[in-house]
């Protein structure tokens, strides 16, 4: 029995990191469901895909570009451009449809130019592609600095066409789970690219040109492949792909901005190695991909339900699997060396490799037992809802802040989103009383008003009043903050709001949230 | 005689890995020269230097400092892409050795006082940097024990240690005001302080690689990691020593970095220099992913390189965003430098006119 295991084993090997994949997803769901009622819900489960289309899309096309033996870094940054050109586009009242074909043709444009960079003018894939994702944020910087908002009718339909589950679902309420439109085209470029990769002769040429340190590539050239063309093309559908992506998320957000798609490039190739494929190049399937979407989307669902862990846990985490599945990866080639070179040798080869594999599988395992003890213990604590793994952020109550200035306040302060999705309003009178406002429950607090003076001319020396503070509000992600402060002193008032996760708040403003809260009292947490 | 002693000399010129990066930085000031009036004005107030020309220094040193440690790294046929990853880590070891009451459940009130640090001066400056070489070695492990490839390897930590980074200090920002620490980014001996580090650290690369044979092991594991081991060059640790020092780098820029801004940022920190590093690196002419033969001061020059064409933009007024598509175009004009065709046609101008001087 364990022998013949072992032999079909060793005789599919090729997929044994996209099996490790499929597994690891429905342990990690299954054990997530255990711990988490939240997971339990279909929809929450749904949602997992509701999330993905523009990673699959993206790293659908990363993982042809990586089986070719190349990297694509510019993803993110054709991302941003797309959005945000489209956005603009849209407001300067272009049609939906010819906008998104001209965003599509864009982001070919830019993949044909960087594989002719890669292919003839040999330019490393890592520094044209770099470039690329360069010029694709700036540009679209210089076309817009701050976040544009798409109210365009096709993109408001688009976003909110849901697919009803038969089963799932009542079609006469038009209620319950659904999945949306996105999904299916995402799924659509999955199954055709699927179809390019696996059955046609471009596919087969992309796989022979990828792996063994580029020397495959000089055998198919001498083979008489068409290595120059295939590897342009590839280029060519990567930049189809992220600019489908970024179709995909102005469609997601209604927005469109700079900083969309920043560092994306990490999660995309991270996603691609998660999925069973060998950033050596030569081997993987693309199908994996979806896994390894699904696996990062996973984490990060698990993080937010959970409740507790800061959001910054999601990249340890995504680390940690890269990592396992890195040595998974090592211990297959290393099986392969190994037959060609005899028995005795790979004993003592595969120790080591077999030593990485089960050190990082013995980190990952230590790292998802803490994650379900914490998430054990405060599951019973923590009342998260079981279809809140959205954030559905409260609305901002700028007139209740207005009011607090009104009424005499100087500080009025008010931070909107996270993970528990509060809304809390803060006002700070000269005379040292702090009244706060969460929705549920009022708070107050008084301080010495000298303090208040502190805290006011320390504002105002950051520059508060001065051009170099201003407001970089934007749509958060899903579980950043939203921040909206507005100062009295001196006789000169400013209201500046700010979005944390991002970079392009000056700096000084978290200096003040930071000196803010220290004065600030703070809520009884929700029962 | 003396022409075509001359003209061996253009030839041994144009072959040198300095040529290209020097090319590049006064074809760039040249162009400042052109649209920019007193680009190159250096006024003197208050015993310090000021200037365009010095800001392209000061702000270049966090990146010249991650360069010195790609070089070798990129040398071995390696490269590193968590050197800002490290680069955040060290900043929030920094902030916390310094203030630590963020780890308190109510933060405290940060002390605006620049004699108040809560660990002495000389931990605050050791153990980030111990931090950023086990950083190091940790890549270093992967890569040269584990086998596994460098730019895999490396992505893990560049993934996870912004997290790590923000776990540190409880995703807070810290603000430094310790005045010792806030010198080394912010303070000026006649030139800004951050130089001399920088300078000092570059000498010790050059002696470690120049007058030991460490720079000799590494460039020969770069060309042929097989027949260095035959040779009896331990690969391994070669390999472990670059990745090590070029953490050690990291943790020199993460400290630059977090005092020039004086606060702790694992958010942004050093975000996307590694890119900036790699590309002074090869600016600098050391072959990325081939390895082998590198130059300390090219990598300088390419750094250099690089701060002066965002410096040059700021100084014409395109926007702080904009920049990165200015960036992305030059980086393309100045790798297409080193494309084999543009070498060739150099090559062959320059060969040409030694054929003309030895003709006549």
């Amino acid at each position: 029995m364990m022998q013949n295991l072992g032999i079909s084993v060793s005789r599919n090997r090729r997929l044994l990191p996209l099996s490790a994949a499929i597994i690891l997803f429905f342990l990690a769901y299954a054990l997530g469901a255990a711990y988490l009622p939240g997971m339990r819900d279909t929809q929450v489960f749904l949602n997992l895909f509701n999330q993905t289309p523009y990673l699959l899309v993206a790293v659908v096309g990363e993982t042809l570009v990586v089986i070719s033996g190349g990297i694509d870094l510019s993803v993110g940054g054709i991302v941003a451009l797309t959005t945000t050109a489209s956005a603009a586009l849209l407001r300067g009242g272009g049609e939906p449809w010819p906008v998104m074909l001209l965003m599509l043709v864009i982001g070919m444009a830019m993949g044909t130019i960087m594989g002719y960079f890669i292919t003839y003018l040999k330019v490393q894939p890592f520094i044209a592609t770099l470039a690329g994702m360069w010029i694709g944020r700036g540009l679209a910087y210089t076309i817009s600095n701050e976040s544009i908002a798409i109210y365009d009718p096709t993109y408001v339909l688009l976003q909110g066409t849901k697919i009803l589950i038969p089963g799932l679902s009542d079609v006469a309420t038009k209620k319950g789970d659904y999945i949306t439109l996105s999904v299916i085209v995402a799924l659509l470029v999955l199954a055709a690219a699927i179809y390019m990769a696996h059955y046609t002769r471009f596919g087969r040429t992309i796989y022979s040109i990828g792996g063994n340190n580029g020397a495959n590539e000089q055998s198919a050239r001498l083979m008489g492949l068409p290595v120059n063309r295939t590897k342009v093309l590839v280029y060519t559908f990567n930049g189809f792909c992220s600019a489908l992506a970024g179709i995909f998320l102005s469609i997601y957000t209604r927005s469109g901005q700079g900083l969309l798609g920043n560092t994306m490039e990490l999660t995309v190739i991270a996603a691609v190695v998660i999925g069973g494929t060998a950033l050596t190049g030569g081997e993987g399937y693309v199908f994996g991909a979806l896994f390894g979407v699904l696996i990062t989307i996973l984490i990060q669902t698990m993080i937010q339900i959970q409740g507790t862990l800061i959001t910054w846990w999601t990249l340890i985490a995504v680390g940690l699997i890269t990592l396992f599945f890195i040595g998974l990866q090592s211990v297959i080639a290393n099986l392969k060396i190994g037959q060609a070179t005899g028995r005795k040798k790979r004993a003592a080869m595969s120790r080591r490799q077999q030593a990485l594999l089960f050190g990082g599988g013995a980190i990952v395992v230590v790292a998802v037992v803490m994650f379900v003890f914490s998430g054990s213990n405060s599951g019973s604590t923590s009342a998260v809802t079981p279809t809140s793994s959205a954030c559905q952020l409260k609305p901002f109550r700028q007139d209740q802040a207005a009011g607090l200035m009104k009424d005499g306040a100087v500080i009025a302060y008010e931070r909107n989103g996270g993970v528990n999705c509060i809304d809390e309003v803060y006002g700070i009178y000269s005379d040292g009383r702090i009244v706060g406002d969460n929705g549920t429950q009022k708070i107050e607090r008084q301080v010495a008003p000298a303090d208040v003076d502190k805290l006011l001319s320390f504002i105002s020396n950051l520059g508060w009043f001065t051009d170099n503070m201003y407001t970089a509000s934007h749509v958060p992600c899903s579980v950043c903050y939203t921040y909206f402060t507005s100062v009295a002193y001196k006789g000169q008032a400013k209201t500046i709001s700010c979005v944390d996760g991002g970079t392009d708040c000056p700096a000084e403003y978290w200096l003040m949230t930071g000196q803010l809260s220290t004065i600030l009292p703070s809520f009884a947490p929700a029962p | 005689m003396r022409q075509s002693k001359s003209s061996v000399d253009w030839r041994k010129i144009t072959e040198s890995k300095l040529f290209f990066p020097i090319v590049a930085l006064v074809l760039i000031l040249l162009v400042d020269l052109i649209i920019i009036p007193n680009f190159f004005q250096i006024t003197f107030q208050q015993g310090h230097l000021y200037g365009n020309l010095i800001d392209i220094l000061r702000n270049s040193t966090p990146v010249i400092a991650l360069a010195i440690g790609m070089t070798l790294v990129i040398a071995t046929g390696g490269v590193d892409l968590s050197v800002g990853a490290i680069m955040a880590i060290v900043s929030s070891v920094a902030a916390l050795l310094m203030n630590p009451f963020v780890l308190g459940t109510q933060l405290q009130a940060i002390k605006n006082d620049p004699t108040y640090s809560y660990s002495p001066f000389w931990l605050v400056l050791l153990l980030p940097l111990i931090v950023a070489t086990i950083c190091g070695l940790w890549n270093g492990l992967l890569v040269a024990y584990g086998k596994i490839q460098p730019m895999v390897a490396t992505l893990i930590l560049m993934i996870s240690g912004r997290g790590i980074a923000q776990l540190i200090t409880n995703s807070q920002k810290i603000q430094i005001f310790y005045g010792p620490f806030v010198y080394i980014g912010n303070g000026w001996l006649l030139v800004p302080f951050s130089l001399y580090i920088v300078a000092f650290l570059c000498a010790l690369a050059w002696l470690l690689t120049r007058r030991t044979s460490i720079g000799l092991f590494i460039e020969s594991v770069g060309v042929n990691a097989r027949s260095s081991l035959f040779s009896g060059i331990d690969e391994k640790k070669v390999k472990l020593f670059a990745y090590m020092f070029c953490g050690f780098c990291a943790g020199i820029a993460g400290l630059i970095g977090t005092s020039n801004i004086s606060t702790s940022d694992a958010t942004s920190m050093g975000l996307n220099l590694e890119l900036d590093a790699i590309l002074a690196v090869v600016i600098g002419g050391t072959l990325l992913g081939a390895g082998g033969r590198f130059s300390l001061l090219a990598s300088v020059i390419g750094a250099l390189v690089m701060q002066a064409v965002t410096t040059s933009m700021y100084a014409i007024g395109v926007s702080a965003n904009s920049i990165l598509a200015v960036k992305g175009v030059v980086v393309i004009l100045l790798i297409l430098l080193y494309a084999q065709q543009v070498q060739d046609f150099i090559r062959r101008i320059t060969g040409r006119t030694k054929l003309k001087e030895t003709q006549s």
